[in-house]
């Protein structure tokens, strides 16, 4: 007797796990990936230009300094994204779930196969 | 009439209480009001909520209870046992942002973290606290997170210029993804706030109803959007603040 309702928990709470849908936070766990990977983006490339606009100051390289960094920063704007973006596809694979927590590399490993 | 929709106006610091020392001008603001709104808020909501503690909580405690919980449970999800001494950190840098970005839901306040000054100050602060962990508990080796492993050596040197690119991005990321959705969000209200008495004035009769049937529940759906990104952005800047002491606690995984 008692097996058989365990069972009918068990199928019913199946059931109701299969059409979950994805809930507020998840979808607002997306929208933070999304926020961080255009302010990487930004971000790095306004410190490319902001680094090779101080360079020139400093050194009188006008204008390569600023070409140079600013290329610089473009790679790396587009590196912060494809980091965020794997370790995002990463999370989502192991828990279902779009990940922001630990969303940052972990230092070694995605940078790894990131350069 | 003319309606005043200006949708910067909302953002200008004005003096309350004019104070000049030593040539510089430390009037009290309205950005300054705001922040201490929001500072004494947390404060005298959790010494209340905590003032007479139970074993089983009321409204109050349980309230304080689930934030504090919230926020541990990001530090030890990221840092796991070593992030312990950094909870009060995230927890202060949570609640402020929270708060204040609450508050600035409220019409006629002021946002606080709608300014890069503010946004900037706390990234700065945390990136510079990484710096400052990150040598005092590696030394040398913090410079490690430079270098990731397996990276061959002729093309070492032009990785850790990008890494290091990457490193210096961290603080203006920090700040401007805050400030940005901040200023980003109360401008689009206003805005479209402000199509509506446009509508009414320019069209008569249809104008009314256009505004209130067409805008005003996207109005509606947009503070609704904005009271997420609220939380959104305070809980943003804690997780990447746990994963950046991540990086100071263990550089070079």
């Amino acid at each position: 007797m008692s097996e058989d309702l365990n069972q009918r928990i068990a199928e019913a709470q199946a059931k109701l796990d299969a059409q979950k849908q994805p809930s507020a936070i998840d979808s607002a766990k997306g929208m933070g990936v999304g926020f961080k990977m255009a302010s990487d983006f930004i971000a790095a490339v306004i410190v490319g230009a902001g680094l090779g606009w101080g360079l020139d100051e400093l050194f009188g390289w006008s204008p390569w300094g600023l070409i140079v960094c600013l290329l610089l920063g473009f790679i790396t704007g587009v590196k912060n994204i494809v980091a965020a973006a794997t370790e995002a596809a990463r999370q989502t694979a192991e828990n279902g779930s779009t990940g922001l927590r630990n969303m940052a590399p972990k230092s070694g490993q995605d940078k790894g196969d990131g350069a | 009439m003319m309606v005043s929709t200006d949708p910067m106006h909302q953002f200008q610091i004005s003096r309350l209480l004019p104070i000049e020392a030593g040539g510089y001008d430390l009037s009290f603001t309205n950005s300054a009001l705001f922040i201490a709104i929001a500072v004494f808020g947390i404060i005298g909501f959790l010494a209340f909520a905590t003032s007479n503690l139970q074993t089983i909580p009321g409204r109050a405690q349980s309230l304080a209870e689930i934030w504090y919980k919230f926020v541990a449970g990001i530090v030890h999800d990221v840092n796991h046992d070593d992030g312990k001494p950094f909870i009060p950190l995230v927890f202060t840098l949570f609640s402020f942002i929270l708060i204040a970005n609450l508050l600035g839901m409220f019409p006629y306040f002021f946002t606080a973290t709608s300014h890069v000054a503010v946004t900037f100050t706390m990234a700065l602060f945390t990136i510079g606290l990484v710096v400052v962990i990150g040598v005092w508990k590696n030394g040398f080796k913090f410079l490690k997170i430079f270098t990731p492993s397996g990276v061959p050596l002729y093309i070492l040197w032009f990785v850790v210029i990008i890494e290091i690119f990457s490193f210096l991005s961290r603080p203006l990321s920090l700040g401007m993804r805050l400030f940005a959705n901040m200023l980003a969000g109360h401008v689009a209200l206003k805005i479209f706030a402000g199509f509506i008495p446009t509508l009414a004035i320019g069209l008569p009769v249809i104008g009314v109803f256009m505004g209130g049937l067409l805008v005003l529940p996207l109005v509606v759906g947009i503070t609704a959007l904005e009271f997420l990104v609220a939380f959104l952005q305070a809980y943003v800047f804690a997780i990447l603040t746990c994963v950046y002491l991540n990086d100071a606690l263990h550089p070079g995984h």
